[in-house]
Formats: structure tokens, C-alpha cells, sequence
């Protein structure tokens, strides 16, 4: 275990951290009561539901008799993998959530980041306010915002829409090439605040005498923002982007809400809403194998993601 | 097939074939559609019903307060029906009695879902008290009875009668006049529409091809044939693209959406092809357009005048019910008794389909909102016009979904109508070899 305890959050990843000298080992006895309130939950909330869909990933529906035959599951190796990976839909799921992510993830975390520094400056008042009316829309549940951003986007009810044609212009928030930017923007809205969160509570762990000394270097509020505070923070922004990552991959809320009111967003517009269209055609199996897919491709890409900038920037 | 003799023979044969298939396949996590016994119990029943009806606990409430020793507790699963049940199956635990939609029987009984209830003779018998269609379906066009047919949704036109008076459109009686009529509207003013494709919306379209006589799917030789993309579902899809191509019809309306009702309330579309169902939304939504509205027959294809269905559920024995002879008792009377159609008619808004139903008093007299006229004379009218050999495939909701993507994008310019039949006609034939249901393209 790596020391958590050390106030500047860039020593929280330092490999080789101080280790805990063992006096006595501790009893088995203590351990498993500590341990046995994490595991149990984990095991059977976690470790089962993965287990029971890789397995189900596993099989096939077999059927005896004729027309409404009776039927049954057998083992079918990577038959259901081997659809997934030939499915177009499946594909285009990912392309399209790909684009989704290299564009809307940068923007909410770049808005955050700007958020969370003007926050911390000392210049700002009000912060208790600001703080919290940016943090608000993440108490908004994903529905509910999308909900409410779609009556925002219909040209039949906006006020939005009704202003914009008042001076000429025609949006069409819905269309085709617009939706997906417009499910982003959902999105936006609703993670900012909390990632900004976490960049502003890592800046409030930052020593106040590194500003008095860039200060006595005569280092203004800008030179210090992104000389200083921006590198600290830079583990927060990283963890930000992972969660972001991930969130990007299991996208289903908003746009599942937006495709009740526009036709553009199909029922395998990101890869959760395709597998829970195939599950809902009592594939389970085959959804069972979208789901595995998804979860390795976001295991692969949030802990590349963290290889890589850790090893970049040495954190 | 016409004798009991003949029949009860078949029963007998597709039991014994049944438990033949039960005898030969015993894999461990195998079901079996087993056909049930009908003894009455020795003393009181409680059944288990879920259903999806506003109001339908006051209907159960009159049950009970008359049948002390078979009392039936419901429970409400509108929020997500077909995932409760599928759930409450899969870990065995399915009420007695449940609704299930027309188009989702197929795909429910290949789940093995539900129990025969022809081993009572009661329910067999019950067949004459149902509109022929809507039997036909409970029972797969066989002796099974799966379900009792509960309520059903046959099409009409709804108009707003002052926009066609004041465009001097007459009503269209065949679907060609309706297209006259749409390019006349759209020369005279471009900011109405004659109605809306909602491209979202499978069950809507499957009502418009069922109306042409297009046959979806039928089974012989041991096989799923699917239709799909058939003559009768190509005549319609292309007449709707071309409404769509031509702007005559906007696509960028959800059914039963508020943009929809925003849109009816700015006058800006001037009819609407729907159900018996919608009546009352359109009351209850657009209250200040009352004496505006009025109903009339579904446009036709031919000479015929065919009519189309929509929406409609039955209540199904489901697999597990230990009780059929009162789970008979009950679900007859639910869906014949007139004080508990007419119950349901009131509370819940159901168009009956049992044919005593379609004698209730309320269903003969005029509604305020549509200036008094009878409107559920056409309803009953079309409902007796409707194509009886019409089936839903084991598949439906999958190539439903198939159909809707591909409809969107048809509006949308991508490809057309017909191509979105094509689409719909793969996915049910690949979504029944997932399932490992024996089908072929094609009669």
C-alpha cells in the first residue's frame, strides 16, 4: 500500500511508498472479520453477476421439436463472440461513441478544469454559491436531464428553438447529424460539476506557501494556475478522464430519453443500448457477450489511458 | 377440422407428442410446455393476476366481494410488463394469470411461458364469446388455449372535420383519395400536413400492413415461414415513401408524444390514423379542440374494406398455474361478464373483445367530445373487418426494433420503406436461428 496520507495528491501514485513496519502479524481471525464486510457484497454483487455472463456468453439456444418447440441452453464456445465481432451494429455502436468520447470528454473536462481554477482564485466571491450551482446538475438524475434538455431540443415546445428562428436561424438539434452532439451536450451538463469537484478539492489540498513562494518569484495568478496548480492536479485529471472514459463507454440514459422524441437515434445507437435491444429479444446470451465485450474494451482502454499518461508525465 | 371428434383427436395427439418431446429432451435447464390438469381445488384459491390496467384492482375488488373461496390478488407492472414477467419466469415464480400482448404471445410461448388451459372444456367452449380474429391468436390457430383475448385496438381515421371543410377536402374513402387529399392540403396551405409516419413506431405500421392482408409469418412443414417483405407489405410501404419523398407527411412526430399533441393543437396536422384506443387521448389532451374531431373508417386498398388492428392484450395462463380450473373461472369472467367489461371500459379505457363487450351500453352512445356521434360503431364495424389469419412472429420484438431503425432511417433519406421491410425480414430470420426456431424466407 502506497501512503495516502500525504497532503500534495501527486505523491498518492509514488510507486514504493513507505511501507507500514510489521510488528506482529495480525491474527487470520481479525483479518477476516475486517475483510469479510467488503468481500461478501463484492463476491456476490460483483464477482457473481460477472461470472453468471461470461457463462451465459458461453452457450447457445438449442430447441427440441418443431414450432414452439422446447428449448434449451448447451455450451457453444465463442459462437456468441464471434457474432458480436461480426456485427456492423455493434461497430458503428462503437465508432459512434468513439467520436462521442474524443470530442465530448476533452470539452467537459477542459470547461471543468477552467471552472474549478477560477474557483479557487482568490479573487472570486460567493464561492460557497458557485460551487454548489455548478455541482447541481449532478444531484439531476440522467433522465430526468435528459427529459428536460429534449423538451429544450424539440422544435415543437423550445423557447430555445422559438428564439433562434426568431432571429433567423433554423436549428434542428434532432437531426441526423446533430443528435449525437446533442446527447453530448446532455452529458456535458450533467458531469461537469462533479468532475470540477474533484479538481477544485484537489486544488484545496495543494500548501498555500508553493503560491507565496511563486508569489515572492513574482508569479502572477495566471503563471500560477498553469505553472503550478495545473501540474499538482494533474492525478485528478487524469482520474476525471477515466471515470469520463468509462462513463462514455456504458452511455444509454440520454440517449435511450433523446430517442423517444427524435427517429436519428436507432435502438443500437451506443453498445449498452444494443445489447439491451438484443436482450429484450430474449437473446440473453448474446447480450451476455456485448456486455463482456464492452467490459473489456473499457478495462483496456481506462487502464491504458493510466499507463500511459503515468508513465508520461511520471506521476 | 370441423367436428369434436376431430379436434379432441388432435388435442390428444399434440399432448402425447408433447410428452413424448418432454420424455425424449430432459436437458437440466430445459422447460416444458406442459398442457395443465383441470381439478377444482378442495377449498379456497388465492391466484395471482398482473396486469398492466388502470383501475383493474376495483374489477378484482368486484370478483372477490362475489367468490369468497377464489380470491385473486393483482399486481401492476406497467412500468416494465414484459421484463417483470420475463424475470418472474426465468426464476419461476410467474403469476397464474398475466397480460400479454397479442404480438408478444409468439415470442412468450417459445419461451415456453405459458400452460394449455384446453384441459378445461370451459375454456375451450369459451372461443364463440371472442371476435373470431382475436381467438385465433390466443390459441396459435390450434386447439391450445394459451390466453384469453382481453382487449383490442381496431383501426379507424380520426379527422379534423372544420381543417377538411375549410380545404373543401372530402373524406377519404380509399387510401389513394387520402393521398389526394394530402397533396390538395399541401398546395393549399404548406404548413399543414394530412398526418404523420412516426417512424418509431413498429406496432403502428404492422396495424397498416395487417389491413393490406399482409401475412408476416405462418408456420407448415414443421417450419417458421416468414413474410415479411411480401407483395401486400411492399404496396404499403410504398405508398407511405411516397407521402414521405413528397413532404405531404411530417415524420418528426412520436405518437402519444407532447410534441405530437403540440403539434395537433397548432393545427398543423389534419388527421390521424389510430385506434380505438386514441379516443380518449385526444379528449384528454386536447380538450378545446372538442366538436373539431370526428371518426371514420380507415382508408381502404381494394373493394373489400379491410381493416387493420393496433394494440390489445389478452390474459394468459402462465406456466406453473396449479389452479386452472379456477384460473378459467376467473379469466372468463373478467373478459365476457358485461359489469366487469364495462368496469374496464370505464376505468381502464379497454375496448372489449369479447363480443358481448361490443354491446355494452356505453359503447353504443354517443361520446360528447366528438359531437355526440357514435364513434365505437365504426370501431365495432372495423373491428369485424379484420383479417383473421393474421399472426405475430416468435421473434416480433427483435424485428420490430430491425423495422423501426431501419423506418427512421427511410425518413431520413437513407433508403426506403421497403428496404426497411428487407431489414425486418433478415433480423426475424436471423433472430429465430439464435433461438434455434427452425424458419425459412418465403411461403
Amino acid at each position: 500500500m502506497t501512503d495516502i496520507s500525504t497532503r500534495v495528491p501527486h505523491v498518492m501514485s509514488s510507486p514504493g511508498g513507505r511501507r507500514r513496519r510489521n510488528g506482529g502479524r495480525p491474527r487470520v481471525g481479525t483479518v477476516a472479520a475486517f475483510l469479510t464486510p467488503f468481500f461478501l457484497p463484492f463476491l456476490l454483487f460483483y464477482v457473481a453477476p460477472v461470472g453468471y455472463a461470461l457463462w451465459q456468453s458461453l452457450r447457445v439456444v438449442r430447441r427440441t421439436g418443431g414450432q414452439y418447440g422446447t428449448s434449451y441452453t448447451a455450451f457453444g464456445g465463442f459462437e456468441q463472440y464471434a457474432q458480436v465481432f461480426q456485427n456492423t451494429e455493434f461497430w458503428a455502436s462503437i465508432g459512434r461513441i468513439g467520436l462521442f468520447g474524443i470530442v465530448q470528454v476533452p470539452v467537459m473536462l477542459f470547461i471543468a478544469l477552467i471552472m474549478a481554477l477560477l474557483l479557487d482564485t482568490p479573487l472570486l466571491r460567493l464561492k460557497a454559491f458557485f460551487r454548489i450551482t455548478a455541482f447541481m446538475p449532478y444531484a439531476v438524475p440522467g433522465v430526468i436531464a435528459a427529459i428536460m434538455w429534449s423538451y429544450l431540443y424539440s422544435p415543437q415546445l423550445s423557447p430555445v428553438v422559438d428564439l433562434l428562428e426568431g432571429i433567423g436561424w433554423q436549428p434542428d438539434f434532432l437531426g441526423p447529424g446533430a443528435v449525437l452532439w446533442s446527447a453530448a451536450n446532455v452529458s456535458t451538463w450533467l458531469w461537469t460539476g462533479y468532475n470540477m469537484l474533484i479538481m477544485y478539492a484537489a486544488l484545496q489540498a495543494i500548501p498555500q506557501e508553493l503560491y507565496e513562494a511563486a508569489k515572492l518569484d513574482g508569479a502572477g495568478q495566471w503563471t500560477i494556475a498553469w505553472r503550478i496548480k495545473v501540474p499538482i492536479i494533474a492525478p485528478a485529471i487524469v482520474l476525471t478522464t477515466v471515470f469520463s472514459i468509462i462513463g462514455t463507454l456504458q452511455l444509454y440514459a440520454e440517449p435511450a430519453v433523446l430517442r423517444q422524441i427524435s427517429s436519428n437515434i436507432s435502438s443500437t445507437f451506443t453498445p449498452n443500448m444494443l445489447a439491451y435491444a438484443v436482450a429484450s429479444g430474449n437473446n440473453y446470451q448474446q447480450a451476455a457477450a456485448i456486455s463482456v465485450v464492452i467490459a473489456v474494451i473499457t478495462f483496456v482502454l481506462s487502464f491504458g489511458f493510466m499507463r500511459l499518461t503515468s508513465k508520461k508525465a511520471g506521476l | 377440422m370441423s367436428t369434436t371428434v376431430t379436434r379432441t383427436g388432435l388435442a390428444a395427439a399434440a399432448a402425447l407428442s408433447l410428452a413424448l418431446l418432454a420424455g425424449c429432451s430432459s436437458p437440466a435447464d430445459s422447460d416444458t410446455a406442459a398442457a395443465g390438469s383441470c381439478t377444482p381445488a378442495k377449498g379456497k384459491v388465492t391466484l395471482q393476476y398482473w396486469n398492466t390496467v388502470p383501475g383493474m384492482d376495483k374489477v378484482v375488488a368486484l370478483w372477490n366481494k362475489n367468490n369468497p373461496d377464489i380470491q385473486v390478488q393483482t399486481k401492476n407492472i406497467s412500468n416494465d410488463q414484459y421484463g417483470t414477467l420475463g424475470n418472474a419466469l426465468k426464476a419461476g415464480k410467474a403469476p397464474d394469470l398475466a397480460q400479454v400482448g397479442y404480438d408478444q404471445l409468439p415470442s412468450l410461448r417459445t419461451q415456453n411461458a405459458f400452460v394449455d388451459a384446453s384441459a378445461c372444456s370451459t375454456a375451450a367452449a369459451a372461443k364463440s364469446q371472442f371476435v373470431p380474429w382475436t381467438w385465433s391468436q390466443t390459441s396459435f390457430g390450434g386447439t391450445g388455449v394459451f390466453a384469453f383475448p382481453q382487449d383490442t385496438g381496431p383501426m379507424a381515421l380520426y379527422v379534423r372535420s372544420d381543417i377538411f371543410k375549410k380545404y373543401d377536402l372530402p373524406i377519404p374513402k380509399t387510401w389513394d383519395e387520402y393521398a389526394a387529399a394530402a397533396q390538395k392540403l399541401h398546395k393549399a396551405n404548406p404548413n399543414i400536413s394530412i398526418t404523420f409516419f412516426d417512424p418509431n413506431n413498429a406496432e403502428w405500421f404492422n396495424g397498416l400492413l395487417w389491413q393490406n392482408g399482409a401475412e408476416m409469418y405462418s408456420y407448415s412443414g414443421d417450419k417458421w415461414h416468414v413474410t415479411v417483405e411480401s407483395d401486400q407489405s411492399k404496396q404499403v410501404a410504398e405508398y407511405w415513401q411516397k407521402l414521405i419523398s413528397d413532404k405531404l407527411v411530417r415524420t418528426d412526430l412520436a405518437n402519444g408524444s407532447t410534441q405530437m399533441y403540440a403539434a395537433y393543437q397548432k393545427d398543423q396536422v389534419a388527421s390521424y390514423v389510430g385506434a380505438s384506443w386514441g379516443y380518449s387521448m385526444f379528449r384528454d389532451n386536447l380538450p378545446q379542440q372538442a366538436g373539431k374531431w370526428t371518426i371514420v373508417p380507415m382508408p381502404t386498398w381494394g373493394a373489400d374494406g379491410a381493416s387493420g388492428d393496433w394494440g390489445g392484450s389478452t390474459v394468459a395462463f402462465m406456466k406453473g398455474n396449479s389452479h386452472l380450473y379456477e384460473s378459467v373461472k376467473f379469466n372468463t369472467w373478467l373478459n365476457t361478464d358485461p359489469k366487469a367489461l364495462a368496469l374496464e371500459n370505464k376505468l381502464g379505457g379497454l375496448y372489449p373483445a369479447a363480443n358481448a363487450g361490443l354491446r355494452l351500453p356505453a359503447l353504443s352512445q354517443g361520446v360528447a367530445y366528438y359531437n355526440n356521434e357514435k364513434i365505437f360503431d365504426v370501431f365495432a364495424d372495423s373491428s369485424k373487418k379484420i383479417n383473421t389469419s393474421f399472426a405475430w412472429g416468435p421473434t416480433q420484438k427483435t424485428a420490430n426494433l430491425a423495422l423501426q431503425d431501419a423506418m427512421a432511417k427511410a425518413a431520413a433519406g437513407d433508403g426506403t420503406l421497403t428496404d426497411a421491410l428487407s431489414t425486418s425480414q433478415a433480423a426475424a430470420l436471423k433472430s429465430m436461428k439464435d433461438q434455434a426456431i427452425p424458419a425459412t424466407a418465403g411461403k
